[in-house]
């Protein structure tokens, strides 16, 4: 599979402030990007052995519970190359789907950042709610529950690894042309 | 002016289609009556996928989906045997399960504690004595239905009048044994569904399934050039491709064995078929190894669809005349190495999701084609479904009603007349039979 991302043992020691402003407009630069459509500009904040992962999600009996497996259905289970494909058909010039554009505004709350034994890696959690319109006045809002790994390569930070559990059981929408 | 004084609403269905001058009537994809009468002589009727074997393995396991909008169990009882009742307490009517899916000896009510074993009988009421003299318990289960088996896939009809499942397959089992069949061992489905909803008339995603090749070249160019390093569609070829469809299911292809596999964009998974194909030659003959794979797409009466080779599998659960839930799995060849069964789970999820590089396309078409009938004069017009209508053929080695060129509007036409005839008919001698099965009493393998 394409999760290279290894999991990272947590670290008890506390962030630096610094880097918690670092990690903060990483992810506020990142939902900019994504509002803008510059999604070219939002592969280069990855790293190149990212996992981007949205699991499916499946409503059961707390007796019985299962756990999300990257071998289950998923609406993400991407590479990079998988990402990039995505991003690719927004550039085709017929994606008929996509013309008018869609309106979207990614707002990014519950930052908490946690050092790993990798100096160079952190774990981050995140929410983050996105409101999209579009057509005439079609709306949905989608809360996405994050956990990231962030990498420091070369002094930047670049997102190697995500998570992503959304509440919805059905999802409540025709498409998800949006990513978290 | 009413609409209905200046339009009636025609008493028989067939007057909603037109399969000589090619149209449909718009109002099949917008009108409440016209639905209630869709859930009454269609769902309540039909033989319907309730979950393949492999979702349900052991005694115990369940699942929870619709039939119609009856809401109803598929369960594997201690007994191993599969039993599908409706997920409704015969107390005061709450559902017994609020789960997608799972493993439960019983399903009990929160709301008195009727509980109800995973046969659907009545096995005990909380605080019983207070029932005692008042209730036969035998008499209390769930409403159980028909269940039915053909080779993994497990369907239920609530209609104890209506034909067995062989028989409401036909000769779509000719057909069908390429999905299910084609190399020893059958398929399985992966774990986990992604369910959507779509504010569109279930009609339109069965459709563009059962026959509509056409769109694909024009509607997916984009998800296309994305799958397939730049590259659009091949042009339009007619030679060597056909609609086939009987009673109603249908399938439109190709014969050229790779096309519909390569849109995964994993040529891992077009090396795999290849290695098996001489093996699927001598199980299936000659015609049908080379249909396998190729650009084809299929849909099953009244609300299957799948795309053979490229391993997406779904529903169309209706909810309200205008609005659907989407449930889609991925199959595959259960003797597939783990590796290759997980490339053709990235291609689906890739290619047909809601974020998919070809499903996002579709859902706008079918939410625009439906709410558009809003409007009184729109909802008036016609819609053209006269594309192939003169090209129907025999052909020696393909049953069902054949016809030449896969872009075609003949399976889309079929379903519907098949639609228009269980509409009609008040009982099942009033259906008609559409094509003389090849293939009856007998294996199609």
């Amino acid at each position: 599979m394409s999760a290279t991302a290894q999991t990272i043992t947590p670290n008890l020691g506390k962030p630096s402030l610094e880097l918690i402003n670092d990690v903060q407009q990483f992810l506020y630069r990142e939902a900019r990007l994504q509002d803008a459509q510059a999604y070219r500009d939002w592969l280069d904040m990855l790293t190149e052995d990212i996992h981007y992962w949205m699991p499916a999600r499946e409503q059961r009996y707390r007796a019985n519970p299962m756990e999300p497996d990257i071998t289950h259905a998923a609406y993400y289970n991407d590479n990079y190359a998988n990402l990039e494909t995505r991003v690719s058909r927004t550039e085709t010039g017929t994606c008929w789907s996509e013309d008018p554009a869609t309106r979207s505004a990614h707002v990014v709350t519950n930052i908490e950042v946690e050092l790993s034994d990798n100096p160079d890696e952190y774990r981050v959690y995140s929410l983050v709610a996105v409101y999209r319109n579009m057509n005439e006045d079609e709306e949905h809002t989608l809360y996405g529950h994050r956990e990231d790994i962030l990498r420091c390569v070369d002094g930047e930070l670049k997102l190697a690894k995500r998570k992503i559990t959304i509440d919805q059981n059905i999802f409540l929408s025709k498409s998800l042309n949006v990513y978290l | 002016m009413d609409m209905r004084t200046r339009n009636p609403f025609p008493a028989d269905y067939h007057d909603y289609i037109n399969t000589d001058e090619g149209w449909v009537d718009r109002r099949i994809f917008w009108e409440e009556e016209i639905y209630q009468q869709e859930l009454e002589k269609i769902f309540a009727r039909s033989w319907q996928f309730i979950a393949h074997d492999s979702q349900i393995p052991n005694p115990g396991d369940f699942v929870t989906t619709y039939m119609g909008e009856d809401g109803v169990i598929g369960s594997r009882d201690k007994n191993g045997q599969v039993r599908v009742f409706l997920n409704s307490c015969p107390h005061r009517g709450n559902k017994v399960c609020f789960a997608d899916s799972g493993n439960a000896k019983r399903f009990t009510c929160n709301y008195h504690g009727w509980a109800f074993g995973n046969d659907g009988s009545l096995l005990g009421i909380h605080n019983e004595h207070i029932y005692e003299g008042y209730i036969n318990k035998a008499d209390w289960g769930l409403r159980e239905a028909r269940v039915s088996n053909y080779k993994g896939l497990i369907f239920a009809n609530f209609d104890s009048e209506a034909p067995d499942l062989e028989t409401w397959l036909g000769d779509y089992r000719w057909y069908l044994d390429m999905l299910l069949d084609n190399e020893e061992g059958g398929i399985e489905f992966l774990p986990g569904t992604i369910k959507s909803y779509v504010n569109a008339n279930w009609k339109f995603g069965v459709e563009n399934f059962i026959g509509d090749s056409l769109h694909a070249m024009w509607n997916h160019d984009s998800g296309a050039k994305a799958m397939m390093g730049g590259q659009s569609f091949p042009p339009a070829e007619q030679e060597g491709s056909y609609h086939g469809s009987a009673n109603g299911h249908g399938w439109e292809f190709a014969t050229d064995s790779v096309a519909d596999i390569a849109i995964l964009g994993q040529p891992e998974v077009i090396e795999y078929y290849e290695s098996i194909r001489p093996k699927m030659r001598e199980r299936l003959g000659e015609m049908r190894a080379k249909i396998f794979g190729s650009l084809a797409s299929a849909a099953m009466f009244p609300n299957i669809s799948f795309l053979p080779g490229l391993g997406t599998f779904r529903v169309w659960l209706p909810r309200g005349p205008r609005k659907m839930e989407l449930r889609v799995w991925t199959i595959v060849n259960k003797n597939m190495p783990d590796h290759i069964k997980q490339m053709v789970n990235k291609g689906t999820m890739l290619t047909f999701s809601p974020g998919g590089t070809l499903e996002m396309d579709d859902g706008e078409n079918w939410e625009g084609n439906t709410q558009t009938n809003k409007g009184t004069l729109t909802r008036q017009g016609k819609l053209h479904y006269g594309c192939g209508s003169t090209s129907r053929i025999d052909h020696p080695e393909i049953p069902g009603i054949v016809h030449q060129g896969q872009y075609n509007d003949a399976n889309q036409l079929a379903f519907y007349q098949r639609w228009a005839d269980l509409m009609n008919a008040d009982d099942w001698d009033d259906v008609p039979q559409r094509n003389e099965p090849r293939f009856a009493g007998k294996p199609t393998r």
